[in-house]
Parts: structure tokens; sequence; C-alpha cells
């Protein structure tokens, strides 16, 4: 189970499903991290942590631990 | 309360998410008045004003604070979320305009249809639709309309154009019979399911599909332009890509390189770290000459006596230093407001988010950190944009530890006694080292802090850093200018009081009882018998009583009550410490002032011990002392507004001043006993 977190640079994937026992489940789906939509790891902090996802025509940056509860298909 | 016998206006909120353009929108219904407001016992802020007259409405406008949903994810959002539904200083809105990015279309309708489904009254203001033209693409604002169930208007928040039809949609709505009949809106998102979430997904999807047609109307040269550029970069022009703005993704690939963009983030940081201090140093030499103009004219108008000293030296001082950090303020949030407006901010915090996090803080922690280099009261206000409750207090709790300007002075004065006056490159490498260790040290004492976590904080909220980062795009100068004073009033509105009054109670206090004291003044000049009046009258004072009094507490330190005096005047505000210390050591050149401060520190002796005062020692327990004593009272009484109680402001003083001592204490000690 690949998870968003495990995305290389500038690789797409399609959304299957999110983890709803992860405490920030529910803004993940709310900012728009819904299962069936496309998103490319674009960017992420020289730390490696954040994240920027590309997703509907914008940039969304997580945390890490935030991108785990977000599983690909 | 507002009495019930004035006419109500009609209210209307302006709500929507981040970044969907509702303030610009607010700003184009306002003109120019308009009030920011706190809802009531928190550190939500509401702007609020009338409809211009010009649009021929009569009623309140109401610009909330930006939230993805209904349903609340911190203390803050249910604030904001609850108010939607009864604000208790504005009732509840007659209309929602809601704001919807029609290139965000996707993401945005998920509020918008909360709202309608929850029986608000609401018309969607379709915005940012020049950036959904420059892809070929545009909303059929009808069949959106149809497909809500509410009015939809295409605005464009920056020209204006469409401010008129909306509101021509909106006043048939206000209309009085029309609001009784209408049920009041319930709640029902509370904790909404997986499940409803996809659901209302699955329905906005299908809407966006109807609604966003391909513009057939492309006779307009600049969209023919726009269309063939787009062309190029995608061949196959097809709506429901998810690739953000083109630019703003190779922009990205300097500013957020792994390699280059934490350079790039630390040289944008230090020019507007470095521009609080270059860019704002003449206006604030120019407050202080006005100030210092106003107060002798004022005392040379009056004469001598004790009411024209509280006007001089009290009130009119007391307003100028209030009024010297106005040009730092204002300038950087002049910066941040350019930076935030561009885009960039966003990408900083997330640039420093992991670093920060490490040690409880947040990403967004760093803006008001760096604002706490200026000073700490606008930092402590910046502090709300962070949405996680027990981040912000974190960052609230260590604002005052970073290095405010006001220390400046008291620094610049204490180096120049370790320094040779012929090596100034020595004063200000040891400058940088009191910068940087009381950087450390608050990183330091934050990570303390977090580890106390739940005996200090007080707060638990789990830790999250989801931020949208927005396309980049040339920044509104009038907005941010605009914000920029609206800051600098709220600084003015909240520090000033309480700085002013604490100038006047540090000046009865250094002014009596003895308040024309006897002294030999033969064969002096006019000027110089003033002055020895002043350093007689503060020397039998009530100030120096008090100084008396905490004279154990000064002795293990090596210092002595005068210093101990000094340090009781720099609550009004830091940089008093050195005219205070001018006072008492009798210092009368006011041209040069900080040798002659400096001659006669040299040749003070400790009253207690026969011994010099001022020694290496001393002096670097002094810095140490500085760097970590919550001094500032001001600061204490806007850290307990914006946190809501006693509680963090008591434990700053406890804490940061317990700190300052051992620490100081431990510093004078030891290099007492490696013979400096």
């Amino acid at each position: 189970m690949k998870t968003a977190s495990e995305l290389n640079f500038g690789e797409r994937a399609i959304i299957s499903d999110v983890d709803n026992s992860h405490p920030s489940f529910r803004r993940i789906l709310e900012i728009g991290f819904t299962p069936g939509q496309e998103i490319e790891l674009v960017n992420s902090s020289s730390f490696n942590d954040p994240l920027a996802f590309a997703l509907r025509g914008t940039l969304i940056a997580i945390r890490k631990h935030e991108a785990d509860c977000i599983i690909l298909s | 309360m507002k009495t019930a016998s004035l006419v109500k206006l009609h209210l209307i909120t302006l709500v929507g998410p981040p970044n969907s353009g509702k303030t610009t929108l607010f700003n184009q219904l306002s003109g120019k008045n308009f009030k920011t407001v706190n809802y009531p016992g928190s550190t939500v802020e509401y702007s609020t004003c009338k409809i211009q007259s010009k649009f021929g409405i009569d009623a309140d406008v109401l610009d909330s604070p930006g939230i993805i949903s209904l349903n609340p994810n911190s203390p803050d959002e249910e604030v904001s979320i609850n108010s939607l539904y009864n604000h208790p200083e504005f009732g509840s809105p007659h209309l929602l305009v809601a704001t919807v990015d029609a290139s965000q279309i996707s993401r945005h309708l998920l509020l918008a249809k909360q709202l309608i489904e929850s029986g608000f009254n609401v018309i969607v203001a379709l915005t940012m639709n020049d950036i959904l033209a420059k892809r070929g693409f545009e909303v059929d604002e009808n069949k959106l309309g149809e497909e809500l169930g509410c009015g939809v208007i295409k605005v464009d928040g920056r020209s204006g154009r469409g401010i008129d039809k909306l509101l021509s949609c909106v006043k048939p709505k206000l209309n009085d019979d029309e609001i009784k009949e209408r049920n009041s809106p319930h709640k029902v998102f509370e904790n909404i399911s997986k499940e409803k979430l996809l659901g209302i997904y699955k329905e906005i999807e299908r809407i966006e599909k109807n609604v966003i047609v391909e513009i057939k109307n492309i006779n307009a040269p600049n969209l023919l332009q726009a269309n063939e550029k787009l062309k190029i970069l995608n061949p196959t022009l097809k709506y429901g890509s998810n690739r953000p703005d083109e630019l703003t993704l190779k922009i990205d690939k300097y500013l957020l390189s792994r390699r280059w963009g934490l350079v790039f983030f630390f040289l944008i940081m230090a020019f507007t770290f470095t521009s609080i201090f270059w860019l704002a140093n003449p206006f604030m030499e120019l407050v202080d000459e006005l100030f210092g103009y106003l107060s002798t004219t004022a005392a040379g108008f009056l004469g001598h006596t004790w009411y024209s000293d509280l006007i001089a030296d009290g009130i009119i001082s007391g307003t100028g230093s209030v009024l010297v950090f106005l040009p730092q303020i204002l300038i950087l949030f002049l910066i941040l407001g350019l930076l935030e407006d561009t885009g960039y901010l966003a990408r900083g915090a997330m640039l420093i988010d992991k670093p920060l996090s490490k040690i409880g803080l947040n990403g967004k922690s760093f803006v008001p950190m760096l604002s706490g280099f200026a000073c700490a009261i606008p930092a402590i206000l910046a502090a709300r944009t962070i949405s996680n409750r027990r981040e912000r207090l974190l960052t609230i709790f260590i604002i005052p530890l970073m290095s405010c300007s006001a220390r400046l002075p008291v620094y610049a004065l204490l180096i120049a006694f370790l320094t040779p006056p012929d090596k100034a490159w020595l004063a200000g490498i040891a400058l940088a080292v009191v910068y940087i260790s009381s950087i450390i040290g608050s990183l330091i004492v934050a990570a303390f802090i977090n580890k106390f976590n739940k005996k200090i904080i007080n707060a638990v909220d789990s830790s999250s850093f989801i931020l949208e980062l927005p396309a980049y795009r040339v920044p509104k100068i009038k907005n941010v200018i605009r914000n920029s004073f609206e800051n600098a009033k709220q600084y003015i509105y909240r520090a000033g009081p309480i700085i002013l009054v604490l100038s006047i109670a540090i000046w009865f206090l250094t002014y009596f009882p003895n308040h024309s004291p006897e002294v030999n003044t033969t064969g002096l000049s006019h000027e110089e018998a003033v002055h020895l009046i002043k350093a007689e009258r503060l020397s039998t004072s009530y100030a120096s009583d008090l100084g008396k009094i905490i004279q154990p507490v000064m002795s293990p330190l090596g210092m002595d009550w005068r210093i101990g005096v000094s340090l009781i005047a720099a609550f009004a505000a830091r940089e008093v410490f050195v005219s205070s210390l001018a006072m008492i050591f009798k210092v009368t050149d006011e041209d040069n002032l900080q040798s002659s401060i400096l001659f006669a520190m040299k040749d003070a002796v400790n009253e207690e011990t026969g011994k010099p005062l001022f020694t290496v020692p001393t002096i670097v327990g002094l810095i140490v002392f500085f760097i970590f004593a919550m001094q500032c009272l001001s600061t204490v009484a806007v850290s307990k507004k914006e946190t809501g109680g006693w509680r963090i402001p008591i434990l700053q003083i406890i804490i940061f001043t317990s700190i300052a001592y051992v620490f100081s204490l431990i510093t004078v000690n030891l290099l007492n006993l490696a013979g400096f």
C-alpha cells in the first residue's frame, strides 16, 4: 500500500482512499485530497518535509505525517 | 449591546475559504471606512463596514475569517463558524455572500454547498475569473446558479467589475418579508462523516463538469494570445488538468529548490530583518528629535513647576517612546504584507516548518518571531495566523525572548563600555554575538517549555501543517499599505495607553516626594544646575526607596540599588534604562550622552563594597539579564489579552525573569572567578 509521502518528485498518482483513523483526515479531505483525484509531488522543503502537491489546479503543502493518510492506487 | 430602538441595518456577512478573494471584495464594498473588531473573548478578528453610499444599499458588511468548511478544526474556527449563525455583537446575518474562486471551483464549492444546505440565505460571488480565462475556460454562471439554487455573480475584486451586478442581486434578497419567512439555518455538519463529505464532493465534481465551458469568443486579441501561449505549453487544451499555474511552477523551481530554497529564504528574511533597522532608523531619529524638541519647548513655556515637568518628561516623552517604534512597525508590516501578497510567505512557512516543529512550533510561527525583533507587541498580534492553539500559545510565550529593538540602545551602551572606542568593528561583532546568543537562548527555552507543555501552555491540539501555496502574483500595493496602517493603528491602541500610563507612573516615582530639592548651585550654569536638581531629586525619590528595597537581590550580582532603580524604570520601556542611568549618575552633557555616561560609569563605585560598580563581569551580567528578562509591561498586557487570561503572562514574568536573574548571577560569578 503506497501513500502520498512515498511519491518521487514529478511522479503522479491517483488517490484511492484516505485513512479515516488519522487525526487530520477530515481536513485532508476538505482541502481536496479525495479518492479519484490525481496528485503530483511537485516540491518539498529542504528538510524533505512538508511536501507540496499539485492538486485540483493548485499547490497544497502538507507534512509527511499527513501525506501518510493519503492512500494511492 | 446596541439599543433596540436604533434602526438596525441589514447585515451581510462575507464568507469564503482563505485566498478566495474575500477581503479584496470587502475592500471594494467598504472603500476607506472600515474597522477591525475582535470577537469577544477571543483573537478571532472581523472587519466591518457600511456599504459605500455610492452603491445605494443601506447595510452593514462583516468580513469573516477564512474557513474551509463548516466543520471546525480548531477552537478559533469553531468561533468563526458559530458566529455565522449568531455573532454576539452583530447578530445573525440576513444574507451571506460566499466567495468562490472560479479557478478553484472544485475545492471552493464545498463551503458554499454546505452553507446553502444549512439553510443560509446565500449569494455566490465568483472571483478570479481572469485566471480561469487564461486557461481558456469560463464558468456558466446561470447554470451554476440553477445547480446550487442561489444567485451566482462574477466579480473582479481588483477592478471592481461586477460589484454593481452583485449588489443589484443583493437588494431584493434583503427584502424584509422574505427574511421573515426564512427559517433560521441549522447546524448539520458538526461531525460530518467521511461518506457524507465524499458525497458532497461527487456532487460538486458533477456540477463542475456541467458549468465549466470553453471560451468560444476568442476574438479578443489578448485572449487569443493567452490561448496561443497556453497551447504551446499544453497542446491539448482540456479542462480538468491538475496542473497549477505554469509560471508559479517555474518560479518555485528556484524559490522552493531543495538546494537553494533555504538560501533564498534566509536572504529574503535577512533583507526584511535588516530593513527594519536601516530603513526605519532615520524616521525613528526624526520622531525622537521631534519629541525631544516638543518636551524642551513645553518645559521652557511652562517654567520649572512640577506640572511642567509632568507634561514635558511624563506625557510628551511617554508619547514619544510609543511613537518612536512606529516607523519600524510600519516598515515591517509593509514588507511582510508585500511578501504575503506575492504568495511567498506561505512558502517561507513551509520551508522552515520542519526545524520549528522539532521544538513544538509551526512554520507559521516564523513571521511572528521575526516581527519580535522589531517589537513584541505587533509580533504577538501576528501570532493570530497560527490556527493551532497550542502552537500559537507557545509562539506567544517565546516572543518576548526575541531581541526587540528597545534593547538595542541598552546593548549599545553596555558594549561600548566593554570595547575600546577606536575599534568599532569589535563592538559590531559583540552585538552580533548578543543577537545570536539571544536567538539560541530563546530556542533552547522554547524547547524546554515545549517539554513541559502540559504544565505551562496547558492546551492540547494535534499539530498539523496544511497550507495552500497560492499562485504568485503582483502584490496590490494599495491593500498592503492599508493593512500596514491598520496594524500600526492596532499597535498604538494596544501599547499606547499602557506605555503612557507607565511612563507617567515612573515619572511620579522618580519625581516625588522630594520634588524641589535644595542643592548648592552657586558657580554652575543654569543647565548644569537643572541637571543637578534632577539627579538629587531622583536619589531621594520613591524609586530610589524601591531600589534600596531590592538591594539584597542586586548584591549577589555585584550591583547596587542604582542599577536596580534603572532596571525598575526599564519596565516602562527597556531603552529607559539608559536615560535612567544618565540621571542617576548625574550626567549633564546631553549632546554627548553616551560618552559622558560611560565616563561616569567608569568612575562609579559600588556603595556597599567600595569596589568599582561597572566591571566586565557586571556588564556582561547585565547584557545576559536583558536578553532574557520579561521587562516590558506593555508586552505583558498584550500577552494577557491575546492568550485570554493571566496564566501565560504571569508565567512569562516568573520564568523569564528567574532565568535572567540566575543566568546573570552565574555569568557574573564565573567571570569574577576567572579573574576579569
